[in-house]
C-alpha cells in the first residue's frame, strides 16, 4: 500500500512537470485544454527531476537522473540514471522502472531515492537511446508489469 | 645558440626560467583536468539535458579544432610567448568562472569556445618557450621535463578535483579550477623576458614567398607523415580509457570509481618517472626508436584489454598507457621542432599536428562506440588495437628520422 502511495506521489511530481497531460486523455486526441490558465502549485509539492542525485538505501550516491522515458499517455515509465565513474569518465546509463523511485520533495537532502543495491544497477544492461528496445530494471514485486490502465 | 640573443643569459635567471616552466606545466595540467569530461557531470547536475550538453561539448571541440592552425600562426607572430601564455591562462580563468557562476547556455557556450581556443594558443606557447630556453640541441631533455611536471599536475589535479566534487559540490570544482589559474600566472613571472629567436630575416613585401614557404612546410613529407601517425595514434588511444572505465563500472564492485581514478593517475605516475629518460633517449638514439616504443604500446594494450576481465589487471595494463603517453608527449613537440623549428613557423606546424590529433580523438570515441554497440567491448578493444598496429607500421615504414646530427 505504501509502495502504491509512493508511486502516486512520484507520478504527481512529474505531472506538474508537464509530462502527464490529464489522466484519461487518449493518445491520438488533441492535448486537453485547462479550465483555467494558471493553476498554483503549493511550494514543496513538486521538484524538477533532471540532474537530481539519486540516493541508495544506505545513503550512497547512485548517480544522476539524466532523462525520463514517458509512454504515449505521458506517463513516466523509466528514469535514466547516469551511474558511477570518476570525474565523468566511465559512467554508464541505465534505465530503472519509474515505480522504483521515491520522490520526497520536502526532504532537501535526499529528494530522490531508490531501493536498489549498487550491484543491481551495475549488472543492468546499458541504456542506449535510439536502440531497438529499452531494457530497464523491472518494477517492484507484486506490481503489474505495465502501469494499470495503460492498455 | 638560442640563448645568444636572450636578455636573460645569466645562469641564475636561466635556472629560474626553467623552474617557472616546470610550475607552469604543472598548473596548466591541473587546470585542464577541470575542463575534461567532468563538465558533462556538472551540467547534468544543473538540469541540462543530454542533447544540450552534447551541443555545448561539441562546440568546444569544433572551436579547438578550427583554431589549432590559426592559433599556431598567432603564436608565431607574437614575439613574447609569455604574453600569449598569460592571455591563455586568463581565458581559462574566465572560462572556469563562467561555468561556475552562470551555467546557462550562452555562457557555457562562450566558456567552451574560449577554452577551446586558448588551449590551442597555450600548448604552442609553452613549446616555443621551451625551445627558446633549451635550444634545439637540448630540447628533448626540456620536453621530458615538461611532460614530467604536466603529468604530476594531471595526477594531482584529478585527485584534488575528484575529492572536491565528492566532498563539496560539482560547482566547487570550477571555482577550484579558476583558483588554480593564479599560481599558473605566478609561474609565468620568470618567463616574461623569454623571447623566441627571431625568425629568418625576410624582405618587406615578400608575403608570397612566405606563403609558399608555409605551404611547402605543411605539405612536406616528414610533417604530413608525422601528423598522420599522430592522428592514428590518437584514433587508437583516445577511446581506450573511457571504454575500460565503463567496463570497471560494470564489474568493479563498490570500488569501481576508485579503480577508474587509479586508471587515470597510474599512467601519470609512469609519465613522471619515465619522461626525462625518454627525452634523453630521443636525444641520443633518435626519434624513430622512441616513436616505435610508444606506438607499439597501443596494439599490446588493446589486446590485453580485450583478453582480460578482472578489475585489477585492467588497472595494471594502464601502465602501458603511461609509456605511450610519455613517448607521444615528448615526441610531438620535439619532432615538430626538428621539422619546423628554424622556419619561424614552428607553432603553425604544431597547430597542424594538433589538428590531426583532434580529428583522431573525435573519431576514436565514435569508432569505439560503434564497435562496442555492434560487436561488444572485446571487439572494440581489438578494433582499437588494429588501428594502433597500423599506426606503428606507418611509423616503421614511412616516418623518417628527424634528429639532426
Amino acid at each position: 500500500m505504501t509502495a502504491a502511495r509512493g508511486t502516486l506521489s512520484a507520478l504527481a511530481a512529474v505531472s506538474l512537470l508537464g509530462l502527464v497531460p490529464v489522466a484519461g486523455g487518449a493518445a491520438d486526441s488533441p492535448p486537453p485544454r485547462p479550465n483555467e490558465v494558471v493553476e498554483p502549485v503549493p511550494p514543496g509539492e513538486t521538484i524538477g527531476i533532471l540532474g537530481k542525485k539519486v540516493w541508495g538505501p544506505d545513503g550512497e550516491d547512485m548517480g544522476l537522473i539524466v532523462d525520463v522515458l514517458v509512454d504515449a499517455r505521458g506517463r513516466a515509465r523509466a528514469a535514466i540514471i547516469d551511474f558511477g565513474g570518476f570525474l565523468g569518465v566511465g559512467s554508464r546509463k541505465v534505465a530503472v522502472d519509474w515505480r522504483l523511485l521515491r520522490v520526497t520533495p520536502g526532504d532537501n537532502a535526499r529528494q530522490v531515492s531508490l531501493g536498489l543495491a549498487r550491484a543491481d544497477i551495475q549488472a543492468a544492461p546499458e541504456y542506449k537511446p535510439g536502440g531497438p528496445s529499452v531494457e530497464m530494471i523491472g518494477p517492484p514485486p507484486g506490481t503489474p508489469t505495465a502501469p494499470a490502465g495503460n492498455k | 645558440m638560442a640563448q645568444a640573443g636572450n636578455p636573460c643569459a645569466g645562469a641564475a635567471t636561466a635556472a629560474s626560467a626553467e623552474r617557472g616552466l616546470d610550475w607552469l606545466n604543472l598548473f596548466v595540467a591541473n587546470i585542464q583536468t577541470g575542463f575534461g569530461p567532468f563538465v558533462a557531470v556538472y551540467l547534468t547536475t544543473q538540469g541540462w539535458t543530454q542533447a544540450a550538453i552534447g551541443l555545448a561539448l561539441s562546440l568546444g571541440t569544433v572551436a579547438s579544432m578550427a583554431s589549432q592552425v590559426p592559433a599556431g600562426a598567432v603564436v608565431d607572430a607574437v614575439r613574447s610567448k609569455a604574453a600569449v601564455a598569460l592571455a591563455s591562462v586568463l581565458a581559462f580563468s574566465a572560462s572556469a568562472l563562467l561555468l561556475a557562476l552562470r551555467p546557462v547556455p550562452l555562457f557555457v557556450y562562450a566558456a567552451e569556445i574560449l577554452h577551446g581556443f586558448s588551449s590551442c594558443t597555450l600548448g604552442p606557447a609553452i613549446a616555443a618557450m621551451s625551445l627558446a630556453i633549451a635550444g634545439p640541441a637540448m630540447l628533448g631533455l626540456r620536453l621530458g621535463r615538461n611532460a614530467r611536471f604536466a603529468s604530476i599536475g594531471t595526477g594531482v589535479g584529478a585527485a584534488l578535483m575528484g575529492a572536491c566534487g565528492y566532498l563539496v559540490s560539482e560547482q566547487a570544482v570550477f571555482f577550484l579550477t579558476a583558483a588554480l589559474t593564479l599560481p599558473a600566472i605566478w609561474s609565468l613571472r620568470p618567463l616574461r623576458r623569454i623571447e623566441a629567436p627571431a625568425p629568418p630575416p625576410r624582405e618587406p613585401g615578400d608575403c608570397r614567398s612566405d606563403a609558399r614557404r608555409i605551404v611547402r612546410l605543411l605539405t612536406g613529407r616528414a610533417l604530413v607523415t608525422f601528423a598522420l601517425c599522430a592522428m592514428l595514434f590518437t584514433l587508437a588511444n583516445a577511446a581506450m580509457l573511457p571504454l575500460v572505465a565503463g567496463e570497471l563500472t560494470k564489474r568493479g564492485g563498490n570500488d569501481a570509481s576508485l579503480l577508474i581514478a587509479a586508471c587515470i593517475v597510474l599512467p601519470q605516475g609512469i609519465v613522471a618517472l619515465l619522461s626525462p629518460t625518454i627525452g634523453q633517449l630521443a636525444q641520443k638514439r633518435g626519434r624513430r626508436l622512441v616513436l616505435l616504443l610508444g606506438f607499439s604500446m597501443l596494439p599490446l594494450r588493446g589486446l590485453l584489454f580485450a583478453g582480460l576481465t578482472a578489475p585489477l589487471p585492467l588497472v595494471a595494463i594502464q601502465a602501458l598507457d603511461g609509456v605511450a603517453a610519455t613517448c607521444i608527449g615528448v615526441l610531438v613537440p620535439l619532432v615538430t621542432s626538428d621539422i619546423a623549428g628554424r622556419s619561424g613557423h614552428f607553432n603553425l606546424a604544431l597547430g597542424f599536428v594538433g589538428l590531426a590529433i583532434g580529428v583522431g580523438a573525435t573519431a576514436s570515441t565514435g569508432l569505439a562506440g560503434w564497435a562496442a554497440d555492434r560487436y561488444g567491448t572485446e571487439w572494440a578493444f581489438l578494433c582499437l588495437a588494429a588501428v594502433g598496429l597500423a599506426a606503428t607500421l606507418l611509423v616503421l615504414l614511412a616516418m623518417p628520422e628527424t634528429r639532426r646530427e
